[in-house]
């Protein structure tokens, strides 16, 4: 399966990863000059974290071989996909109950901000081909797609 | 494997540059575009504040206000005031060294080669001196003594130069601008930290700089550089990297400040610094043209066709000049000098000389201009230029272009020399324009850039689409010099133009594009305009004239932009300027400034739909005006 | 080999998921007094009338074919033979097998109190056919009176809400959600309730209600002498193992049946998933018995390990709640509390480790609290703010991409 490796050490915080991905993910047409950043419906998958030291730790759905979101899914809204390995989330299904933001061991996941009915979470592009845009905005090739095992 | 330096450099509307570039063994910004594609999305918003220590503050929906509590409109408008003031400062940094220098060459009785300029501002002024050389001083004192003004009092000259109809506007606006140099500071100072917060305030302000910008940093810089360098003169000339001829010692000149170079110019003609070429080994001296200076000396080169080669490229076009090897030195004054060129320089061990410490370059040697001691500096320039030529040639490996550009492209076109041209009055053009042969006008200004598409490659795309649309294109700065080398400037270029503008180009043996020069030629189609819109009693929102500064680069194209929305213009951008991240700014710039002084700003980074959409405004004001 | 799997639930359903991956060609039964797969999590949606039957569906479009699983729904195993290894259903008819999972659950618990156990408008909600048979009611009924504020209660008393009926809470404890919240972040559920016309009466529990004529329960008395009219009765007092059919069989119960950590009972092939176990009354874990106990019945070595079931999420009115570990601290608890207009945060530590943490309002990157609490982790060792800890803390990336936690801290 494709997973975007991270190198923690690269990263900068400018969160033009998380822009990219509000971007792919906004429900108006347009540009990334015209993406309202005022608007909380536009929201990242992804993240930046801080450690205690201030270093940067980019925080991106790993599509685990054993994923504890799926697994904590009681509606079957969230499924690894059989044939690329990613978790996709089907928004109608959902039953917005979040025990998978609980459950993700590494907590990836949230639920939406506006309505807190959704789980924000990564789908690989799959609607913009499959090739996270978030990778493609990364300055600093801190984060790269890669074909691994599984 | 080869020995090119990299293969993925930028797109360029020269495609005969762009494989020249691409073959380089050296690095140029085209190489650098794609290192740099990836760019910061709160930047490219504007929405990215770091005036405080609490910054960066960046704005998302998490964060919608810095924090200070500024919010998405005060972060981008402070920005953008922040850019329009820096822009200007450049601007009036250039007027004030231009009118310092006429006033110095009219204390010393020096030539006056434009009297035509001299008695237009002389006139306008009100300045009845009998004297030649002291008509010149009182039109440059009076120059300088509006810029020295301080922000509360009113420039004078401003209600002379500007069109009457807008002189009104400005002022119901009170937006007319105190001393220009005051203007700049009070500009900056209103944008630091936890000041001004009211982004409509602000833009206000903005149009301020921009009629201090344009009337001063622009109008008279050209006029006062005609009074010491000559006016332009029409006619056909080489263009591209053609221009270079290794037979000679040849110094690329690059920046925005003609008149620096009078003396150095001048120079180069005589026989005994020829004879000093003519011992190291060349033929003489030639002075290659680049950047918006070099499209200065192209403009009056009419005047001293013995020392200026030609027009050899834009800014961006530079370092591929330099990497001919045939250049053997620098003299820079201002910008768009690209800190690009200095590896390259080295490399070809090109000597770069600044004569302006605003614009000092790392590694070049700085020799001041200064008016006093200017005969011992062109001599210490020439000594180096000499030696320069003499340490590099044999040693260093040319590659030339010989065939890149044209040998035909019109230059010398001016409010002056195109009006001589019609015959001495507008209203052969403005009966073209109400018949419909000439379907409106472009202002295709500015500068040149890489990310708008590529090198100039929004901006030929633009004009291409908007001759064929029968509008007639008027270019400044460096969309020029793209233009020109891509050979729309050339008569043969009506062939391009739409059935009735064609017809006319051929009629009158001229291009379908022409070429005013530098950017602060934007200076000179706003005379032109003005003139038109006088012929047809008419203020200039109503005329069907557009400005586009598709590849704008800088922050002096933001205050050039700021002067044709004060002057209520259509300004067409291929890039935000930094300002989309605010709702408010998008919708003053783009909407309610129609309402304010009659212009707008249209984004739009493509030449087929930007072209529609200027058409369609240009159709609006014929209809407007019954034509 | 005949693998048998009583019960439709998600133990069930996982089970035979797993089974099927390692087995290919054995035959797979499940069968079920439901007649439709549904999550118990959501029945709330079905009795508001958000969603349908369908819409409750946890499985796969064409769950069955695609795993070639047998189903027979609708009946009721009443009888376990475990020598002659046989299930006898209502039906009458005997189901042999080579494997069984038991995993039908749990049945409400009504109390014993007045007539409660025998009034015909009286529901647990536990099953589809209960919220439908609520729906029903409901059609006539105005005053619903809710027995017990945990989340099937308070699940009960949101759907019915759409139906716009007058609800009435009982809660023996002085808060409601007791067992997941305190008396704070319940506070809150509280407020919105009763913004949307729900009443709340604390501290009491029904004493006595009796049947009229038409043997429907009109009013029930709380033991302060209260009395509340209803026209229908949700109890949610808890549930309890569905051990009925296991009644006649060698099988060893205790609270639920007994299973050992691969999940088999003390009868040979014979295995337990989910609510019957008594082990822990939530989804994700109920499902991690079903595949432990499915891979077991396939021959393949497992346990059940990952037994932490001290964690809720709670969604109401869109105000989300987590929490994890402990809810009531204890002497030498260190208590850290964080509160706003928009979330209400506390974490309960002792001995440099969190014992237990309630986040209400943003829940967003918070599922690392379960793994720090779980695992026991020390976290003495990172100088921050304990609500600003995240995973950032523990990051580490291992092979093939992989997060991982950081041992060293």
């Amino acid at each position: 399966m494709k997973r975007i490796m991270i190198d923690a050490q690269k990263c900068d915080g400018c969160k033009n990863c998380s822009v990219a991905c509000m971007q792919a993910h906004r429900k108006t047409e347009g540009t990334i000059y015209d993406l309202d950043l005022t608007d909380p419906a536009n929201e990242s998958r992804n993240s930046i974290l801080k450690d205690a030291d201030g270093n940067y730790k980019p925080l991106f759905c790993r599509h685990c071989d054993d994923p504890e979101c799926v697994k904590s899914c009681m509606s079957g809204a969230l499924l690894k996909d059989p044939e690329s390995g990613h978790v996709f989330y089907d928004e109608k299904r959902c039953g917005s109950c979040f025990m998978c933001v609980m459950n993700c061991p590494f907590g990836v996941l949230k639920p939406d901000r506006v309505e807190k009915r959704r789980v924000i979470k990564c789908d690989f592009c799959v609607n913009a081909g499959g090739e996270p845009s978030c990778v493609a905005a990364c300055p600093k090739k801190a984060i790269q797609v890669e074909e691994v095992e599984g | 494997m080869n020995q090119c330096y990299g293969c993925s450099t930028c797109k360029s509307a020269d495609k005969p540059l762009q494989e020249y570039i691409a073959g380089l063994s050296m690095e140029t910004s085209h190489h650098r575009v794609e290192g740099q594609s990836t760019k910061c999305a709160f930047g490219l918003q504007g929405v990215c504040c770091r005036l405080c220590a609490n910054g960066p503050c960046r704005i998302t929906p998490e964060a919608p206000r810095g924090i200070c509590g500024a919010n998405a409109d005060t972060i981008v408008v402070r920005n953008l005031l922040r850019a329009v003031a820096s822009g200007s400062g450049c601007y009036i940094h250039v007027v004030e060294n231009t009118a310092l220098n006429v006033r110095n060459a009219a204390r010393n009785k020096e030539e006056i080669k434009g009297m035509g300029a001299l008695n237009r501002l002389a006139s306008l002024f009100g300045i009845q001196e009998e004297d030649v050389h002291k008509r010149a001083e009182a039109v440059a004192d009076a120059v300088l003594r509006d810029l020295y003004k301080p922000e509360y009092e009113k420039m004078e000259l401003t209600k002379a130069l500007a069109y009457e109809p807008r002189y009104q506007k400005w002022e119901e606006l009170g937006i007319l601008p105190g001393g220009a140099k005051s203007e700049v500071f009070h500009g900056v100072v209103k944008c630091s930290t936890n000041l001004n917060s009211d982004p409509v305030n602000m833009l206000l302000d903005c149009l301020k700089l921009g009629i201090s910008t344009g009337i001063y940093g622009l109008v008279l810089t050209n006029l006062l550089n005609d009074i010491v360098l000559g006016e332009p003169k029409i006619r056909l000339a080489p263009v591209g990297l053609r221009v270079i001829d290794l037979d000679y010692i040849n110094i690329m000149i690059t920046g925005h400040q003609h008149s620096m170079f009078t003396d150095l110019q001048r120079r180069l003609a005589d026989e005994d610094v020829k004879e000093k070429a003519k011992k190291a080994g060349a033929k003489g001296f030639k002075l290659v043209g680049c950047t918006c200076v070099g499209q200065d000396l192209q403009l009056r080169g009419a005047h001293y066709t013995e020392v200026f080669d030609g027009h050899a490229g834009n800014n961006y076009t530079s370092e591929a000049i330099l990497a001919t090897g045939a250049i053997d030195g620098v003299i820079s004054e201002f910008n768009c000098t690209l800190p690009g060129i200095e590896p390259i320089c080295d490399e070809l061990k090109i000597k770069q000389i600044c004569i302006d410490n605003v614009a000092k370059k790392a590694n070049a040697q700085l020799k001041e201009f200064d008016f006093e001691n200017r005969k011992q500096v062109t001599e210490e320039i020439i000594d180096e230029m000499v030696e320069a030529y003499q340490n590099r040639r044999g040693s260093v490996t040319m590659n030339l272009l010989a065939d890149h550009g044209n040998d035909r492209t019109l230059t010398g076109v001016s409010e002056g020399s195109l009006k001589a041209f019609l015959g001495g009055s507008w209203q052969p053009l403005i009966d073209l324009i109400v018949s419909g042969d000439i379907k409106g006008v472009a202002g295709v200004v500015g500068c040149s850039n890489l990310t708008a598409k590529g090198h100039d490659v929004l901006t030929v795309d633009l004009v291409k689409e908007l001759i064929a649309k029968d509008i007639l294109v008027l270019t400044a700065g460096c969309s020029s010099g793209g233009i020109e080398n891509c050979g729309l400037m050339t008569p043969e270029a009506a062939q391009l133009a739409g059935p009735k503008l064609r017809a006319v180009c051929e009629k009158l043996g001229i291009p379908p594009v022409l070429n005013f020069g530098p950017c602060l030629a934007i200076g000179r189609l706003e005379i032109v305009a003005t003139e038109l819109a006088e012929g047809l009693k008419i203020d200039l929102p109503q005329l069907p004239l557009v400005l586009s500064a598709a590849q704008w680069l800088e922050e002096q194209a933001l205050a050039d932009g700021c002067y044709g929305l004060a002057l209520g213009l259509p300004l067409h951008l291929g890039l935000p300027p930094f300002i989309t991240g605010s709702k408010v700014a998008v919708q003053v710039l783009t909407e309610d400034m129609k309402k304010l002084t009659g212009g707008q700003v249209i984004i739009n980074g493509d030449g087929k739909e930007s072209a529609d959409i200027l058409e369609q405004i240009i159709l609006e004001k014929r209809q407007g005006l019954g034509i | 080999m005949k693998y048998v799997i009583i019960g439709a639930g998600v133990a069930g359903v996982e089970g035979a998921k797993v089974i099927r991956s390692h087995d290919k060609e054995g035959e797979i039964l499940m069968v079920s007094a439901d007649t439709q797969i549904h999550s118990r999590c959501m029945l709330h949606k079905f009795i508001s009338g958000e969603r349908d039957e369908k819409g409750l569906d946890f499985t796969e479009e064409g769950f069955f074919e695609q795993y070639r699983i047998g189903w027979k729904k609708g009946v009721k195993v009443q009888r376990i033979d475990t020598e002659k290894r046989e299930v006898y259903l209502d039906t009458g008819e005997a189901v042999s097998y080579d494997k069984l999972l038991l995993a039908c659950g749990a049945d409400s618990f009504i109390p014993p109190v007045g007539q409660l156990r025998e009034a015909s408008n009286v529901y647990g909600l536990r099953n589809l056919s209960d919220a439908q048979a609520i729906v029903a009611e409901a059609k006539k009924a105005n005053q619903v009176l809710v027995i017990g504020s945990g989340l099937v209660g308070l699940d009960a008393a949101y759907g019915l809400l759409e139906r716009g009926k007058q609800i009435t809470v009982v809660e023996m404890a002085n808060q409601i959600l007791p067992v997941q919240l305190d008396a704070n972040g319940a506070k809150a559920y509280q407020e919105k309730f009763e913004q949307a016309g729900v009443r709340f009466v604390l501290g009491r529990k029904a004493s006595e209600a009796q049947c009229g004529e038409d043997g429907r329960i009109h009013k029930v008395t709380l033991d302060n002498g209260e009395s509340i009219p209803c026209d229908m009765v949700i109890v949610a007092a808890g549930v309890r193992p569905a051990l009925g059919c296991l009644k006649d069989s060698s099988i060893d119960c205790g609270r639920g049946v007994t299973v050992d950590a691969s999940m088999k009972t003390s009868a040979e092939d014979v295995y337990a998933a989910g609510d019957i176990t008594g082990l822990s009354g939530i989804w994700p874990n109920a499902a991690d018995q079903g595949r432990i106990a499915g891979r077991s019945m396939c021959g393949i070595k497992d346990a059940y390990t990952d037994t932490y079931a001290v964690k809720n999420t709670i969604n109401f009115f869109g105000l989300v709640t987590l929490c994890v570990g402990k809810i009531r601290p204890e002497e030498g608890d260190f208590v850290q509390i964080r509160e706003d207009r928009n979330q209400y945060k506390r974490v309960i530590e002792k001995d440099g480790k969190v014992e237990g943490i309630l986040l209400q309002g943003d829940i967003s990157h918070a599922g690392f609290w379960q793994y720090l609490i779980k695992n026991r982790i020390d976290i003495s060792g990172i100088q921050k703010d304990i609500f600003a800890v995240s995973y950032a803390d523990f990051y580490q990336i291992g092979e093939r991409g992989k997060y991982e936690w950081r041992q060293e801290i």
